[in-house]
């Protein structure tokens, strides 16, 4: 278990404020938030690379205190690979073996194994610079996993990487997560990696923890209109009950959202142009498209309903069979479960 | 052929004001070339064959060149022992006062030659505390070779600083954090990372250092005339026998100084796949 305290780090222009955060044994934990929040900053102090001004990190009960990077049984792939140029990939995987007490046998068995595994065999003699950047990726994580490290750090592991490589590196993360038994702890600004890779993590703002949980209740539930506009719903409202569109959203048998709440936010996937069908479970309402904006396969629809305006979600598909376009007047559904009041 | 342009046809507008720019930074390149070349083509071509041999076989010439060689070898090998950790400092940390010590390091650069002699002379003189402790110690700065050395780190190191401070901060320090996560401490990341990455700009710098040391005139004819440097002795004998005989001496202060670079550039090469 990774605990941090009450930690805060101060750099000039930014600090790190009063981080709390449990990240449990064997965890994927991703740490969300926008750039220039300190998501890279936090890990660096885990890591022990950047010095804490005060609080505590303890690592299973553990303090870690001023104990150097080196020796926190730690390892850390960065964003952009921090391959050693001067050395072969195979020099570079065994780079900090030395530095470890590992059983030869053992360590050649492991360095066979995650070459097969990694696909670097073919790769071992070459440099960095003659290698792609999957390759390059593929090569940092062998030189950190090599060393059985308690925790591995990723510093947006797949931010460098064009689409096609980042799905086989999120596959491969994955797959090495569950066989190896290390923490896995990684900073992203993609929802859809850490929705795939993650199963707890926190969202960080301005060097301040927003929210922390699992990855389905910080996307479904989340706490700060910040949070919820962060974790893409479009649709927030102050004070939803006071505003007469939304009225209709507060009538439900009691399994719904509370009228007593200060905020509403709806995903805008979570508005469906079909009726469901269950008349309890839904709320049938009606409105006028006012613009469609293109995301390649899906369309966002702005609806205005009296002097409220919902983005919905919907496929290219359903905007062109429903004939969708701006000034058509259009019934939509919304479920009761889907509506977060906070 | 339809592939094949025809003569008539008019360039893009924008290929003749690449033409214009190119011939006009040419143009204004040449005279430097030609300031660079001319003078030092005279000198290498000037000098007959025979008058070459005969200096060279000269023992006195023979030993400037070598002292010369020597004392500029001592004054880099210095610079690299000691410049290296200040560069590293330098590029690496922010602390008060970074900025003087940066414009100290520059200093000898800027200053006249003749200078930098007189204050090493002042502060290493016989009735001085400095001087006396060396005195006591029997080393000597006046006239001796401990003194051209001291003198010629004093302005080829700041070449050096400032070469290899440029080449540490060229390295991310996220390799360093890199190599420290490894398990590598500080030293072992020092020599096993950072160092093989700026071997060429020490290498570079320690040319430049080379070369400046190797030149200096004005500092070293203040605190050491004698033991003679080859730039001393040619210019003892400019003043003594006239631009022929110092022609000869210069000759081979440069065509030794040329291979030594060459060598130096060529041990500095980068590999292309890395």
């Amino acid at each position: 278990m990774i605990s941090l305290c009450d930690v805060c780090l101060d750099l000039p222009g930014f600090s790190l404020k009063h981080i709390d955060l449990s990240i449990p044994t064997n965890d994927f934990f991703a740490i969300l938030g926008p750039t220039g929040s300190g998501k890279s900053l936090l890990l660096e102090a885990i890591m022990g690379l950047m010095p804490i001004t005060s609080g505590t990190i303890s690592i299973d009960n553990k303090d870690m205190g001023t104990l150097p990077p080196e020796k926190r049984n730690m390892g850390i792939v960065y964003q952009d690979f921090a391959l050693f140029p001067h050395m072969t990939v195979k020099q570079n995987i065994l780079y900090g073996v030395r530095y470890h007490a590992l059983p030869r046998a053992g360590t050649t068995k492991r360095f066979d194994q995650l070459v097969d595994q990694m696909n670097l065999s073919h790769l071992l003699g070459r440099y960095p610079k003659t290698l792609s950047g999957g390759e390059k990726q593929r090569t940092a994580l062998a030189r950190a996993l090599i060393l059985n490290p308690g925790i591995l750090l990723l510093d947006e592991p797949l931010s460098a990487l064009d689409p096609m490589l980042q799905d086989d590196l999120k596959q491969l993360l994955k797959s090495l997560h569950q066989e190896f038994s290390t923490t896995f702890v990684m900073v992203s600004h993609s929802f859809s990696d850490v929705m795939f890779l993650a199963d707890n993590g926190a969202i960080i703002r301005n060097g301040t923890i927003e929210q922390t949980g699992t990855i389905k209740s910080l996307f479904e539930k989340p706490n700060s209109p910040f949070t919820a506009q962060f974790t893409g719903m479009k649709n927030i409202y102050t004070r939803p009950a006071a505003i007469p569109a939304l009225v209709p959203l507060f009538q439900h048998n009691g399994h719904g959202p509370r009228p007593d709440h200060a905020h509403m936010a709806l995903r805008p996937e979570a508005i469906l142009h079909d009726n469901p069908g269950e008349k309890e479970t839904c709320c049938a309402m009606e409105g006028v498209v006012t613009r469609l904006i293109s995301r390649g396969f899906f369309y966002d629809v702005i609806i205005k309903m009296d002097t409220v305006k919902l983005t919905a979600q919907w496929t290219r598909h359903a905007v062109l069979v429903k004939q969708i376009q701006p000034g058509r007047r259009i019934s939509f559904f919304i479920p009761f479960s889907s509506i977060h009041t906070f | 052929m339809r592939s094949k342009i025809k003569s008539s046809q008019k360039l893009p507008s924008h290929a003749g004001d690449s033409d214009a720019f190119w011939f006009f930074t040419i143009l204004l390149s040449i005279p430097l070339v030609l300031l660079i070349i001319l003078p030092l083509g005279r000198m290498i071509t000037t000098p007959e064959m025979a008058d070459l041999v005969f200096t060279i076989k000269e023992k006195t010439v023979q030993a400037a060149l070598a002292r010369s060689l020597f004392t500029a070898l001592m004054a880099t090998m210095a610079a690299m022992v000691f410049g290296t950790p200040l560069a590293y400092i330098l590029a690496r940390k922010s602390f008060r006062g970074k900025n003087i010590i940066e414009g100290l390091v520059d200093l000898p650069i800027m200053i006249p030659h003749p200078v930098i002699g007189i204050a090493i002379l002042s502060l290493f003189g016989r009735n001085t505390l400095p001087g006396k402790v060396l005195a006591f110690l029997n080393v000597e700065i006046m006239g001796s070779l401990t003194g051209i050395v001291m003198v010629l780190i004093f302005v080829g190191a700041p070449f050096y600083v400032n070469s290899v401070k440029s080449g540490f901060e060229t390295i991310p320090v996220r390799l360093e954090n890199a190599s420290r996560s490894l398990g590598a401490g500080m030293t072992s990341t020092f020599f096993r990372v950072t160092f093989p990455m700026v071997r060429r700009h020490m290498m570079l710098g320690a040319v430049l250092c080379t070369a400046r040391a190797i030149s200096e005139f004005g500092a070293v004819v203040i605190v050491a005339y004698h033991p003679m440097t080859a730039p001393v002795l040619i210019y003892e004998r400019f003043t003594a026998y006239g631009l022929k005989y110092s022609q000869c001496v210069a000759f081979w202060l440069i065509l030794i100084s040329l291979l030594l670079f060459i060598s130096m550039r060529l041990l500095s090469r980068e590999r292309k796949d890395r």
